[in-house]
């Protein structure tokens, strides 16, 4: 019984990592249509100036917000610069935009910092044991900011106008832009959003995980595997979807074989493709 | 645009192509250096890299190399593998089109493994590994190795060490992508056993992997005296951290090469007090012990390039030096010559900082192809290695 609890106490922790990183990926794929490859590469960034700013002194807090508005500028200037120029290609287009972005933003943070890994100092250690079970404060802390930041989207689009407009855009851009809604600004803010989610999961992360230009691979894969389960562009889709490939990886690992961990990742991958292929919480959509 | 300057334009990037490649002198000799000196692997290849430089460095000021009464200049050629088998694939068909006959790396026992079929069946290749340790690789007969290997060095230094801790049981985490260390498991099982350890758990885990908590909960209910890690250090980090904080209290044991410095940016001293480290000699092993080459290398690569050389740096360094022995024995730039050269190879021929053991007849390859360096136990213990017996 002890066993199975810290199983589960594995598997959120897991899976809290995945819903943060994916959170960001389904509002920006939901909104405005980019498979962005290169949001692995937000959350990498976020890890680096993270561990950057620390070692110049910066508290940790301080410097995982400095970071996140790094990022935020960056995922800015490669919108302009990038996904808008290509905003009425095809969606293979935008994915292989979305893959060079990627190679270009990990080449850069490779030439910039090297690519030895490091960790961030973390700003408090402790481990809270109960009933046999045990997860650090630090783990604590990231699954309550990942349902805080889930929160705090889920109230933003229901209730501020940004969030009307987001939804808006998401829904049928042309008639939002007949509503008057200026659909640039939908742009900036869901991206400025997204980049900063991916950046926040980097920069908290990066005091429990090592942070290096490839980091970023594994997690956005992850994610674009958490969309398909949860739905793309669900918000509450992203976090179920990674508490639950969490809950499995951990219990694939745990009560079968360790071997084949990311087997059952991606055989329910597979599974749900084939019943739901709109995901467990997503709508399937009727093209008329 | 007329004809002619289309054609000029579609020429310049093939010329571009003809200036950039190492066209050498007549009095030269190219060694080709296959290493990863960007990507994951880049804080490994970088000092390889820089090391193979220096001792090419050395040799040229001491007078370059004598062959058939006439003196030769090294010139090193880097080509860049990114710790990716097609891509370093690619880097040695771009040296055997710039002419390079000798080469020196890989790292990573991937690329080594896309490397050797196509320097295997070349007449005019000659190839000493300075880096992976899986077993095969080599072959003895135009491909060498100055690396410890793991059947041969790594593997059996973890079971003494096994047997020197009188632990009862054991659990076992592996990195399943890793080939030489999948093949020799079940190898390394038997062996343990054979020293009156149990194997209790088996675990696997992949590089770049971050959560080890579903493995290591499953380890910890069984209670093992020892947990081996095989696997890289991040991973071996992260798994030491992830296993104080589930409780685990056994000893934990790296088996891999890890450099103190890139172990203190992801570990605290604190979690590193005690954990064993089964593995072989790196630069710093030697410095440490004393030996006058190691601290002539050490000093000549801290003034070359500000920084200290990385735990590799001393078997790309001995690699150009085993080279020069071999083409200055053979008497000969001849692959053939040479080949046998480094066949019949004595330790006492070469100037080295490694401590290689003499083998069969006092050689310094084995038939295969292989070096033997000593394994070497060691404890972490205030904030570096320090040695364990002998």
């Amino acid at each position: 019984m002890d066993i199975f609890l810290q199983q589960v106490v594995n598997g959120l922790v897991l899976g809290s990592t995945y819903s943060l990183v994916a959170l960001g990926l389904t509002l920006v794929f939901g909104v405005l249509l980019i498979p962005n490859f290169a949001h692995g590469e937000f959350y990498m960034l976020g890890g680096l100036f993270t561990y950057q700013f620390v070692a110049m002194g910066l508290n940790f807090w301080m410097a995982v917000a400095a970071a996140a508005a790094i990022v935020i500028v960056i995922g800015l200037l490669l919108d302009a610069l990038v996904y808008r120029p290509l905003a009425t290609s095809s969606g293979l287009t935008l994915m292989i935009a979305a893959l060079a972005c990627a190679i270009i933003l990990q080449q850069a943070a490779a030439i910039g910092w090297g690519s030895e890994p490091r960790t961030t100092p973390p700003p408090f250690r402790g481990t809270l044991t109960l009933a046999g079970a045990s997860i650090s404060y630090y783990q604590l802390l990231f699954i309550g900011f990942m349902l805080a930041a889930w929160a705090g989207l889920t109230l933003m689009m229901r209730y501020s106008r940004l969030g009307l407009a987001i939804r808006a855009v998401s829904q049928n851009s042309d008639a939002a832009r007949l509503m008057g809604i200026e659909l640039s600004h939908v742009r900036y803010a869901t991206f400025a959003i997204g980049a900063a989610l991916g950046a926040l999961a980097g920069g908290l992360l990066s005091a429990t995980v090592p942070v290096y230009p490839e980091m970023g691979i594994n997690p956005v894969l992850k994610a674009f595997v958490i969309l398909v389960i949860g739905g793309i562009g669900n918000l509450w889709g992203a976090i179920a979807g990674g508490l639950f490939l969490g809950m499995i990886e951990v219990m694939v690992a745990g009560y079968g074989s360790s071997e084949y961990q990311d087997v059952g990742a991606f055989l329910i991958l597979i599974a749900v493709l084939l019943v739901r292929p709109h995901g467990l919480f997503g709508r399937a959509e009727i093209e008329r | 645009m007329t004809k002619t300057t289309r054609r000029g334009l579609l020429a310049l990037p093939l010329l571009a192509a003809l200036a950039a490649s190492p066209a050498f002198a007549a009095d030269e000799i190219l060694i080709g250096e296959i290493h990863p000196v960007t990507g994951p692997a880049s804080f490994f290849g970088v000092p390889m890299s820089q090391a193979a430089k220096l001792a090419v460095a050395e040799i040229n000021a001491a007078g370059g190399v004598k062959v058939g009464g006439k003196t030769y200049q090294l010139r090193l050629v880097t080509e860049d593998d990114q710790s990716n088998p097609a891509i370093g694939a690619g880097a040695l068909k771009k040296l055997q089109s710039a002419g390079v006959r000798f080469i020196i790396g890989p790292l990573n026992t991937p690329v080594a493994n896309a490397l050797f079929p196509i320097i295997q069946r070349s007449a005019e290749l000659t190839q000493i590994v300075d880096g992976a340790t899986s077993d095969g690789l080599v072959n003895g007969k135009n491909i060498f190795r100055v690396a410890a290997t793991l059947p041969l060095t790594y593997e059996p230094t973890l079971v003494d060490l096994v047997k020197a801790q009188s632990v009862k049981t054991v659990a076992i985490v592996t990195d399943r992508m890793h080939t030489g260390w999948m093949s020799l498991q079940p190898k390394l099982v038997t062996d343990i056993a054979a020293n009156g350890a149990q194997v209790v758990a088996q675990e696997h885990m992949k590089f770049a992997d971050t959560d080890f908590a579903a493995q290591l909960t499953k380890i910890k209910s069984l209670n093992p005296d020892m947990l081996i890690l095989r696997a890289y250090p991040n991973e071996s980090a992260l798994m030491t951290k992830q296993a104080r904080q589930l409780g685990y209290t056994g000893k934990i044991v790296w088996t891999n090469t890890p450099p103190p410095s890139t172990i203190k940016k992801n570990i605290s001293n604190d979690e590193m007090q005690g954990v064993l480290l089964a593995s072989t000699f790196m630069t710093d092993d030697y410095v440490r012990k004393g030996v006058p080459a190691a601290k002539k290398l050490h000093d000549a690569y801290v003034k070359a390039y500000g920084s200290e050389p990385g735990e590799l740096s001393v078997m790309s360094y001995d690699a150009v030096y085993v080279l020069k022995a071999a083409i200055e024995k053979a008497d000969s730039l001849d692959n053939a010559k040479v080949n046998a050269a480094l066949q019949a190879l004595k330790t006492t021929d070469i100037v080295a900082v490694g401590a290689y053991q003499p083998q069969d007849g006092g050689k310094l390859f084995n038939a295969g192809g292989d070096a033997l360096i000593s394994g070497l136990q060691q404890v972490w213990k205030g904030e570096t290695w320090s040695f364990l017996g002998n």
